[in-house]
């Protein structure tokens, strides 16, 4: 399987759909990327040249932010906002919704399991 | 909806002309304020702000990295203190 980047290895699938197993890189990207790479979108992924895996990889160091860098750069702009105890800040050092959701019910993502409160209304009903 | 780029940011003339002045005296004074959705503009850094949550103000001074936020949001609004308890008896 081809690798790039380093650590991907995306499988046997069209190009435009293994390309989006990169961290940073959806369908739209993709599609650009094979575009800018001069990649038939319907080639499978192992059948690319070294050529054509080379010239995506240029591309991709080039003209994005991918992988390792890009998820620095997300841990950074939430590192600044825990900094500066802003109101979204806030919500991330508490582990809760940051833009606004409800929490009475749901935000179970951010959450994580529920903890069962012994003698809250309710939990007799679930015995 | 994030407001249209077309009007810019919304800053409190009122905030705004007492920051310049400030600026002009050159102190640094707590500036007193109810206007939670007044932006943060790069003039405020430095200057510190009593901005009010509702039962009091609550001092904040403005930093580089807070330019582009709103007053408010440095200001909480609700008090948690926490769930349940029982074990602290």
């Amino acid at each position: 399987m081809p690798r790039l980047l380093g650590v991907d290895i995306p499988n046997d699938r069209k190009t435009v759909i293994s390309l989006t197993y990169l961290y940073g890189v959806g369908p739209k990207v993709a599609r650009e990327l094979c575009l800018k790479a001069g990649v038939s979108q319907d080639l499978k992924a192992h059948e690319l040249s070294d050529e054509d895996l080379s010239n995506l990889a240029t591309i991709l160091e080039r003209d994005y932010t991918v992988e390792g860098p890009l998820r620095r750069q997300v841990q950074q702009s939430i590192a600044r906002l825990r900094d500066i105890k802003c109101y979204r800040g806030m919500r991330h050092r508490a582990g809760l919704p940051v833009r606004g959701q409800r929490t009475k019910t749901n935000a179970r993502t951010r959450k994580g399991p529920r903890k069962t409160v012994a003698g809250k209304k309710g939990v007799k009903d679930l015995r | 909806m994030s407001r249209s780029s077309k009007k810019g940011p919304y800053v409190d003339p009122k905030v705004f002309f007492k920051v310049q002045k400030l600026e002009e005296a050159g102190n640094k004074e707590p500036i007193k304020t109810w206007s939670r959705a007044c932006t943060i503009v790069p003039e405020f850094v430095g200057h510190t702000f009593m901005i009010h949550n509702g039962r009091m103000h609550v001092k904040l001074l403005v930093t580089e990295d807070m330019v582009g936020h709103k007053l408010g949001e440095f200001a909480p609004t609700r008090t948690f203190k926490g769930h349940g308890g029982r074990q602290k008896k």
